[in-house]
């Protein structure tokens, strides 16, 4: 059976339920928003610009911002197959004859798509604090968001289909991905941090999708951008990967 | 080819620190167009052996040969599988795009089981203003969007009230009527297993026995004796009357249950703090008789 038709209308079922289900929305955007404000706002005026002085510390952060508001609705994304497997509506695709990556790359889809319009909220305060997106900021953002969509949605199905209970992915993935955003040079330049954390970061696949996106925007160049958008790239596809294989792989419905 | 062909089947569950739990062993049997219900107590193997059926769990040993690809299969499982959040519409287009349905055609059919079922003027709310009953036979439109051959039904009614499920049963008897398909009931309820074709009775992962439930019920004579008692001397006592008449009396939970006792003179019986019923034969007792693990023969 070709299996697009299944995606799609599997992907689609995903947006529905987005839409009806509003709190999901601001759940994603307000707290990174808050942290934005509270956080950064507090710090600007002590620490100054950064990136050797390419952009204030509350426009820098911005894409930092945008990248947590993809991290929580990525998750949430990936914990909706633990839901559709209390619901029932796991077992009711399984015993179908769609595809297993239809499932997979279904969540992976639509979730992308929901993350990426939440966090493009959040970029769009840039022209605010005096960073102009272009055309090539505009496409770069996308691209290296949807990266870390893609990328973590797949993580967090892996993670999700082994794990049971929503409270226990929650915790496993917060342990996960919070040292992981903060290690990436979200909220502070990665360069200039110490050599341990530096030495950390670099070998973080989010501080290279956040170098890909700070280059796209004009607000830094302190990495090499070829090399920063292939890490990104081959990120997204390391995730989406583990996240087909591990539904596809198996032969119980758990 | 039969529609399920099942050889030898074995399933074993195998976890971290435990024993491991044999869930089927060498259970074959074969179904084509008919309603066969799979009768047993809980952990008997019915569900694990549905999985087997649908593919889900791959057995350890054995074989399933069927003519029908998953696309000729459906399955209601023990709760309602619909998402809550959509309407039954979506939930039922969502079915059909599974099974690889064209949109019209599945609108089409969509329309036609919704008649069939009386969920038509339910078919634009969302699944969770829906009633148990109702959400019950919106779950069964799913599975029929795909107009399966072989139509698996793995404890469909349960947690619904009389009524829901005597409409369930009601709606489940006119569409095999109507479109003939072959049926699997997993049940642990005797009166639904009474509405089937043919009955298989589980225990311990074994298939025990399978026959018709008019020829279960006729194995045990025109008329069999239950004996009851609050006491478990009064039984033995009981018990022992019988088999010095040289009577077969199987012990179950409940006392004792003798086949064939038309000719026994409950007058003669020795013991005044029992309970002696003399009646015709029912699929329950057959059940009793051949799933009871302490059985006295």
């Amino acid at each position: 059976m070709n299996g697009s038709g299944a995606m799609s209308a599997l992907a689609v079922r995903e947006l529905v339920r987005q839409v009806r289900q509003p709190s999901r929305i601001v759940a994603s955007v307000a707290t990174p928003l808050m942290l934005w404000l509270f956080l950064v706002g507090g710090f600007s005026d002590a620490i100054g610009d950064v990136a050797n002085g390419g952009a204030s510390l509350t426009a820098y952060t911005i894409p930092g911002m945008a990248s947590l508001t993809v991290m929580f609705a990525s998750i949430f994304a990936a914990i909706s197959l633990i839901q559709d497997r209390q619901d029932g509506m796991l077992r009711v695709a399984l015993v179908s004859p769609a595809p297993r990556w239809s499932i997979a790359l279904s969540k992976i889809g639509a979730g992308s798509l929901i993350a990426l319009i939440q966090a493009l909220i959040i970029l769009f305060a840039l022209p605010f604090l005096g960073v102009q997106i272009t055309p090539l900021g505009l496409v770069g953002s996308v691209l290296a968001l949807l990266c870390i969509s893609t990328a973590l949605i797949g993580l967090g199905l892996a993670m999700a289909w082994i794990v049971d209970s929503t409270q226990g992915f929650h915790g496993v993935m917060n342990a996960l991905l919070m040292p992981m955003w903060l290690l990436s040079g979200a909220v502070f330049p990665v360069e200039e941090a110490a050599g341990w954390m530096r030495f950390i970061a670099l070998a973080n696949p989010l501080t290279w999708a956040h170098a890909a996106m700070r280059w796209s925007l004009g607000m830094s160049d302190a990495f090499n951008p070829v090399l920063a958008w292939g890490i990104c790239v081959a990120f997204a596809l390391f995730g989406a990967g583990l996240g087909v294989w591990s539904i596809a792989r198996s032969r119980h419905t758990r | 080819m039969s529609a399920i062909e099942l050889h030898d089947l074995r399933v074993v569950y195998r976890r971290k620190g435990e024993h491991d739990r044999v869930a089927l062993d060498g259970v074959s049997l074969e179904s084509d167009n008919e309603m066969l219900a799979l009768l047993g107590p809980n952990g008997a193997g019915k569900s694990t052996l549905m999985g087997v059926i649908a593919q889900t769990i791959r057995p350890d040993s054995g074989e399933r040969r069927t003519p029908t690809s998953r696309k000729g299969l459906s399955v209601v499982f023990q709760t309602p599988s619909l998402d809550l959040l959509l309407t039954v519409r979506e939930n039922l287009r969502l079915s059909g795009a599974l099974h690889g349905i064209a949109k019209a055609e599945a609108d089409e059919r969509i329309r036609d089981i919704a008649t069939e079922l009386s969920i038509t003027d339910r078919l634009d709310e969302q699944v969770r203003h829906l009633s148990g009953g109702l959400a019950r036979r919106a779950d069964l439109a799913r599975a029929l969007v795909p107009r399966p051959t072989v139509l698996l039904l793995d404890e469909p009614t349960t947690g619904l009230d009389i009524d829901a499920r005597r409409s369930f049963w009601d709606s489940m008897e006119r569409i095999r009527k109507r479109h003939g398909m072959c049926v699997l009931l997993a049940t642990h309820l005797i009166e639904e297993a009474e509405r089937s074709d043919r009955v298989a009775m589980l225990s311990d992962g074994r298939l025990v026995e399978l026959d018709t439930p008019s020829r279960f019920r006729a194995s045990l004579g025109s008329r069999v004796l239950r004996v009851a008692a609050a006491d478990g001397e009064s039984i033995h006592a009981v018990d022992r009357w019988l088999k010095s008449m040289n009577r077969e009396v199987f012990r179950i939970d409940s006392g004792l249950i003798v086949p064939d006792a038309e000719d026994v003179d409950l007058q003669s019986c020795p013991i005044d703090q029992v309970s002696l019923t003399l009646a015709p034969p029912t699929l329950e007792d057959a059940y009793a008789i051949r799933t009871t693990t302490g059985a006295i023969s």
